[in-house]
């Protein structure tokens, strides 16, 4: 009788070194929980917000640099914009994040991962079940259609249709036929969040900026409820308001206010690169 | 009375070389039809032509739309895909051929419904789906002659003037709402009420610029007035997505926040434009300041049927003499 | 079945560990290997950082490309002592101290615009060059003796992290992780955001592959300075590799 417990005990620990080494989930990381956005980095640029004609550092086209230029904020109080949400890939820019994994409970497959920013409550799920993205026809939305896949430990996460958006929040457009790569990368309690977006609209390169964020110990995010009101008299129909080209008082702003030559404050793959420090010596100030 | 009739004449032949163009330059062998439900009861059919919008339910199936002729053995193979219900309906946005070339073909697989708010005469049992547009989608349609005729099966059968026709149908008011001198002076959208879903036909799209068909009867002003049609009937479920969703005429399932961008651009460029012609300018001239040029990536295109300078051009002479029906 | 009765315990582990290694041993290696040496950090990499990459600067731009004014330090939290520092930066001192490399220490030479060339001095030694400001950084897998004095590059601890690996199982991926402490005292920011000789520089190396055959190499440094700062100032620095070796231009260090 001894022995043939001796022997079922030997079986059950076979059965628990199997389970332990049959997890699909291991060696990947969790994301779980609530996650604080650290502003070193580009604080004037995510918590005030940019300054009107600035657009240093982004990879913008001509196109692109004229649809920023006719930004006009008033839009903002206009009733259809005001809960107009930020668009996935410029989320991260703003407030903490909250993320879980959604786990099929019977087979303890990871079926999806889930985030909700603070900013306007909005909600993104990364499918981890290799499902086919929507067909090019299908309805874009501003947080898009993501899947999800590891690389090692990291989570990598592709989205596609997604709405009309903005890279900086100062009138620089995203355009809706724009991919986006994202990679999340965690270090013990750091979480950094990587953007690619490739948009051969807008971009003359693919443009990549990330965000580093802290586990929070406690805590929670809020709720962000938003109402459309009228805050201002504005017309009603066939008004929309921008500035025509060559009427924007406002895009020396950025140059004149930071001694910056106004060229490199217009933007332009160039700016990107260190070698453009030295043009910008040679470039006249505003 | 004869000069009014051959100005109408000649202008239906214009605006009916609007859709012969963009047949013209369709590859109908190669093309398929792709559907995608937008919700329980609402389908969105995407070809060569203009979208389909396909409801369908207990009593039956109505149609927005038909495409091109040599679409339509697709387009039903596609239909019987989802459904073996009778098609009742087809209602039409306008009368360019994209959007009503099969209209007679898809009108002979169908049958006649008689009684209720549409009541048509008994002898039509049996003779094939009711054709219901705007009575100016008739008027250009019955008036083409020559090669660009349309077969009378084609034509609608049910028209209606002033603001709007009522249905309802499988569990639902459905609303035709005629939006004057926009893309055409026959526009309608159709706004399911239930299913929360319009077909808005060519006054929207997220393909290209707008296309505004001056022979016939479209305007400037019109498209605008139609997308803050749109824009008023449309509820979000938040931030621009979801809620009312809307099938283009051309291009994807759109929400609240593309019709948004679409009349941005169609406003903005109206207002250079028209500070332009206010200044004097030439078309040539007009054309050279590229008042397009931030929205080009998006909806321009320098090949194709609706090119970028011939929007301009359009827009040019729309906004420098605007109709006196417009909006 | 006596030696069962006796050894119950024994017996069962032996089965347990017998039916493992049946798990974890693949038949053509059922054979016996001899004891393999512990492999080199070089080796053991997980990742290949060497090769030359340049700065994308798209973040902190005009804290970067141009030296902002005195005064301009937005989202640095830093303790009063800190705050004082900051106030009296004054370039001009720094020059005649001979300290124009004080912005390019470790703690801040990452995020200094440049192009980066990172290979093995050896076995166990990454070194990083840099063009502008001309260091060199030399990250040390293994023991590493305490320096005899603080230097802009302090002394670097370098170690990889696998992704995967153990069990059997592949490594599918890694990040390094470099921790560094003596310092001198230096400038987070180029117009005169300090770091103290105290400080924990704790970075970590990822490589991310895009979809377009682009690879980024996102260097996130962590600055650990309670004397300067309530909250440790994080960055990310991204770079993104170079096919070739071009556009290299080595520059002095520069107080302005």
């Amino acid at each position: 009788m001894r022995a043939f417990r001796a022997l079922q005990s030997g079986g059950r620990l076979v059965f628990v070194a199997a389970a332990l080494l049959s997890g699909q989930a291991f060696g990947q990381s969790t994301f779980a929980g609530v996650w604080n956005a650290g502003y070193f980095e580009d604080w004037p640029d995510r918590f005030p917000g940019p300054e009107l004609g600035d657009y240093a550092g982004l990879p913008l086209n001509a196109s692109d640099r004229a649809r920023a230029s006719s930004w006009n904020a008033t839009i903002l109080s206009l009733p259809d914009y005001q809960c107009r949400v930020h668009p996935s890939d410029y989320a991260n820019s703003f407030a903490d994040i909250r993320m879980w994994h959604e786990i099929d409970t019977k087979t303890q497959q990871l079926v999806a991962i889930h985030l909700q920013h603070f900013a306007w409550s909005t909600q993104r799920t990364f499918w981890m079940d290799s499902r086919p993205h929507p067909p090019e026809f299908a309805e874009h939305t501003s947080m898009g259609f993501s899947t999800g896949e590891w690389v090692g430990n990291n989570l990598k996460v592709t989205t596609t249709h997604l709405k009309e958006g903005w890279l900086r929040r100062n009138g620089v457009a995203r355009s809706d036929a724009a991919t986006v790569t994202e990679h999340f990368v965690r270090h013990g309690n750091h979480l950094t969040w990587n953007v690619f977006v490739q948009d051969a609209k807008y971009l003359e390169e693919p443009f990549f900026r990330n965000r580093d964020y802290t586990l929070a110990e406690t805590g929670a995010i809020g709720a962000y409820p938003c109402e459309s009101v009228v805050e201002v008299l504005l017309p009603e129909e066939g008004y929309f308001p921008h500035y025509l080209p060559g009427e924007n008082p406002f895009l020396i702003e950025y140059a004149r206010n930071h001694k910056i030559p106004s060229e490199a404050a217009m933007g332009g793959a160039a700016t990107m690169y260190p070698e453009y420090k030295k043009k910008l010596a040679a470039l006249p100030q505003p | 009375m004869k000069k009014h009739f051959l100005a109408a004449l000649l202008a239906a032949l214009g605006s009916v070389g609007f859709s012969v163009a963009s047949q013209a330059q369709q590859d109908f062998a190669a093309g398929e039809i792709r559907s995608l439900q937008v919700r329980d009861n609402v389908y969105m059919l995407v070809g060569a032509g203009g979208n389909i919008t396909m409801q369908v339910k207990d009593e039956g199936i109505l149609l927005v739309d038909t495409q091109f002729a040599p679409l339509s053995e697709k387009i039903v193979a596609a239909i019987r895909k989802i459904s073996d219900k009778p098609i009742h309906y087809i209602v039409n946005t306008h009368h360019h051929g994209d959007h009503t070339g099969g209209n007679a073909n898809l009108r002979a697989v169908g049958t006649t419904v008689s009684g209720g708010n549409m009541a048509g005469a008994i002898r039509d049992s049996g003779v094939g789906a009711a054709i219901v547009a705007h009575e100016n989608v008739l008027l250009r349609l019955s008036s083409a002659t020559g090669p660009q005729a349309v077969p009378s099966g084609g034509w609608p059968t049910s028209t209606f003037f002033g603001k709007k026709k009522e249905l309802y149908y499988n569990d639902e008011g459905i609303e035709i709402i005629h939006v004057p001198a926009a893309h055409t002076d026959g526009d309608s959208i159709v706004f399911f009420r239930q299913s929360d879903v319009i077909s808005a036909g060519d006054v929207f799209g997220t393909t290209s610029y707008p296309v505004i068909d001056i022979p016939g009867g479209g305007s400037y002003a019109g498209i605008v007035s139609a997308l803050e049609r749109l824009v008023d009937i449309i509820i979000p479920v938040y931030g621009q997505d979801g809620g009312t969703l809307v099938i283009p005429g051309h291009g994807r399932l759109s929400n609240l926040g593309d019709v948004l961008n679409y009349r941005e651009m169609v406003i903005v460029v109206r207002d250079r434009m028209q500070g332009m012609i206010d200044a004097g300018m030439t078309l040539e001239q007009v054309k050279a300041a590229k008042p397009t040029q931030d929205y080009d990536p998006v909806y321009g295109s320098t090949t194709g049927f609706w090119t970028t300078d011939r929007f301009i051009e359009a827009a040019y002479r729309s906004l420098s003499n605007p109709p006196e029906d417009a909006p | 079945m006596k030696t069962v009765r006796r050894y119950p315990l024994v017996v069962a582990a032996v089965v347990a560990t017998t039916a493992l290694s049946a798990l974890l041993v693949s038949p053509s290696s059922a054979q016996p290997r001899p004891a393999q040496p512990p492999r080199s950090a070089r080796e053991s990499a997980p990742i290949d950082l060497t090769g030359q990459w340049v700065s994308i600067v798209t973040e902190d731009w005009r804290f970067r490309m141009v030296t902002p004014p005195q005064g301009d330090y937005p989202g640095a939290a830093m303790t009063p002592a800190g705050a004082a520092i900051a106030a009296a930066w004054d370039p001009a001192k720094d020059e005649a101290a001979g300290n124009e490399c004080k912005a390019y220490g470790a703690a801040a030479i990452m995020r200094v615009p440049g192009r980066v060339r990172i290979s093995w001095r050896d076995d166990s030694t990454l070194e990083i060059q840099t063009d502008a400001g001309r260091q060199v950084r030399t990250l040390h897998f293994g023991n590493v003796a305490v320096a005899a004095e603080a230097t802009w590059q302090g002394v670097s601890r370098a170690a990889w992290i696998p992704h995967g690996g153990g069990f059997g199982r592949p490594v599918t991926n890694g990040s390094l992780k470099v921790v560094t402490t003596q310092m001198r005292e230096g400038y987070l920011r180029k117009n005169g955001v300090p770091y103290s000789a105290s400080t924990v520089l704790t970075e970590y190396f990822d490589i991310l592959a895009e979809p377009d055959g682009s690879q980024w190499l996102v260097v996130k440094s962590i600055v650990e300075d309670p004397t300067y700062h309530t909250a440790p100032p994080i960055t990310s620095s991204n770079f993104r590799k170079q096919p070739d070796r071009s556009g290299w231009d080595p520059q002095p260090c520069l107080a302005r």
